[in-house]
């Protein structure tokens, strides 16, 4: 494998960018998250469970909404895509039916983006919603790889690098099944580049859980002593 | 779907007739339309148990799909899909626009699709929902990735003008799997396009189309769209219908082209999927895919 440079000094191609996050800004929302992976950025807060609209009723679960919104100009149909995405996959992991007839919403604020905007937004919601203490069943933690016009794999590529690339995959697993939770996958590929981007995510994502766990301890610490 | 639980309710009007008369003890029971309503997810989990959809279809059995080209004679290229009684039509109109300057040779492709309240009641009037829109943001991205046109063969005069080509994909009936119907209508349309000739004179600054329309497009590829769903985490059913889409737990949709190569998955949310389910469906995804192919070319051929 060559050893080449990566456009923001990362050494390895199987290198994540180094990610962290901070959380409990926001003094009105009941969660709120600033994640980082390199310099991409997404601000997450989480209102809820509170009153729901009518309309949007479940009488036997919470109501999970997403709000994703860019760093700057119009909400477009992107942006409803990645809220589809999302909230389908933070469904899963919420427990909402210990919250009947309430609303959990997730907004999303992108701070800046430079590649892998979804995973980014993802794990800052999947903390937001630990932070909000909503009942989860798992955590949802997402990665990004791309395969270059070369054919090799880079983990969590840059906007640069992403210019390059033949496809692109973004991929959340959780702590406790066996299997991908969401995956999207655009670009020209093989079942067998496929398969590759589904192991080294997969693999990867348990750096970005081991990452909540650390988050999570702290929380406990400070909270509770 | 007889539910036997025996019911200890007395009819009123039976207050004379002592109880040891009636021989038959009063069992509670459901007739099949009523057990949908109530217990739907249940209702759909005894078929599946049993291998065997409420449609009559088996789980791995697809809806049948029929594809028509040239429905609209107006539009450059139209098709329309079936698949069952989901009934998609693709429109594609090409029109003439300035090319951006950071690229003065590539045209424009616009997919836009749209699920009125005319397709189901599910539907309202208003904005296009996120359903929709989703669809339409991926089918943009698998058709920019995937290079399926060359978008500089759209040129007519670098620099000046270009074809736009919008392609407005809407369902008319609504019976589930809106994504994959939408991705047939489409890639059958634009096979279909026939754009005219097109010739850019400097001197009054304008573009002439000839009449007669012959310039087919070149596609480098054709991507199908194959759709699963997933029912309690365990059950793969292909061509989820609108009746199963509500209690599906996950869905999977696959594109694939005629070689097996894959222009993209999407799995938006939902719960886990293992990677021998995963490609298990692969697999399933290339027969479908290879099937459509044939329908397509025989669709196209018939012209």
């Amino acid at each position: 494998m060559t050893q080449r440079t990566r456009p923001d000094k990362r050494h390895s191609p199987n290198e994540m960018r180094p990610f962290y996050c901070s959380s409990a800004l926001l003094s009105r929302a009941d969660g709120s998250v600033r994640f980082k992976s390199g310099d991409s950025a997404v601000m997450c807060s989480v209102f809820g469970p509170m009153e729901v609209k009518l309309r949007d009723e479940k009488l036997d679960k919470a109501v999970v909404e997403v709000i994703f919104k860019t760093a700057a100009g119009m909400t477009t149909t992107k942006e409803r895509m990645y809220e589809r995405i999302i909230r389908q996959t933070l469904e899963a992991s919420i427990l909402s039916g210990l919250h009947p007839r309430t609303s959990i919403r997730v907004t999303l604020q992108v701070l800046t983006d430079d590649g892998g905007i979804l995973s980014t937004a993802l794990n800052a919601a999947t903390l937001a919603l630990v932070d909000a203490g909503i009942p989860l069943r798992s955590l949802a933690a997402s990665v990004t790889c791309m395969i270059d016009d070369t054919g090799e794999l880079l983990l969590d590529p840059t906007a640069i690098e992403l210019e390059r690339s033949a496809s692109v995959h973004t991929f959340a697993f959780d702590n406790v099944s066996e299997g991908t939770l969401a995956n999207m996958s655009t670009g020209l590929f093989t079942v067998d580049e496929y398969m590759r981007c589904y192991e080294t995510c997969r693999l990867a994502a348990v750096s970005v859980q081991q990452l909540f766990r650390t988050s999570s301890e702290g929380k406990v610490r400070r909270e509770y002593g | 779907m007889d539910d036997s639980t025996p019911a200890s309710v007395q009819n009123g009007m039976d207050v004379d007739t002592p109880p040891s008369v009636t021989s038959t003890p009063a069992v509670f029971s459901l007739d099949s339309e009523t057990f949908k309503k109530i217990h739907p997810t249940e209702y759909h989990r005894r078929f599946l148990s049993q291998g065997v959809r409420p449609d009559g279809r088996t789980l791995s059995r697809f809806r049948k799909a029929k594809i028509t080209v040239g429905a609209i004679t107006t539009a450059h290229g139209s098709a329309m899909a079936r698949l069952g009684e989901t009934t998609v039509v693709c429109g594609i109109k090409a029109e003439i626009t300035e090319p951006k300057t950071g690229a003065p040779r590539d045209g424009f492709i616009v997919p836009n699709f749209d699920l009125p309240p005319l397709c189901s009641p599910q539907f309202k009037p208003g904005p296009p929902s996120e359903l929709s829109q989703s669809i339409s943001e991926y089918i943009n991205r698998v058709l920019e990735s995937s290079k399926l046109l060359n978008l500089s063969d759209l040129c007519i005069e670098e620099g000046r003008a270009v074809w736009v080509l919008y392609a407005d994909i809407v369902c008319l009936n609504y019976e589930g799997n809106a994504m994959d119907a939408a991705m047939l209508a489409l890639v059958a349309a634009l096979k279909h396009v026939r754009l005219p000739t097109a010739t850019f004179y400097e001197a009054d600054n304008a573009v002439r189309v000839k009449e007669q329309r012959t310039i087919p497009l070149k596609l480098s590829r054709t991507p199908i769209s194959v759709t699963f769903g997933v029912f309690d985490g365990q059950f793969i059913l292909a061509d989820p219908d609108i009746e199963e889409e509500p209690h599906l737990s996950s869905q999977l949709t696959v594109i694939i082209e005629q070689n097996g190569g894959l222009c993209g998955m999407l799995k938006p949310g939902g719960s886990a999927l293992g990677q021998e389910t995963l490609t298990s469906c692969l697999e399933a995804a290339r027969t479908r895919a290879t099937h459509i192919l044939g329908i397509l070319e025989g669709a196209l051929a018939e012209r």
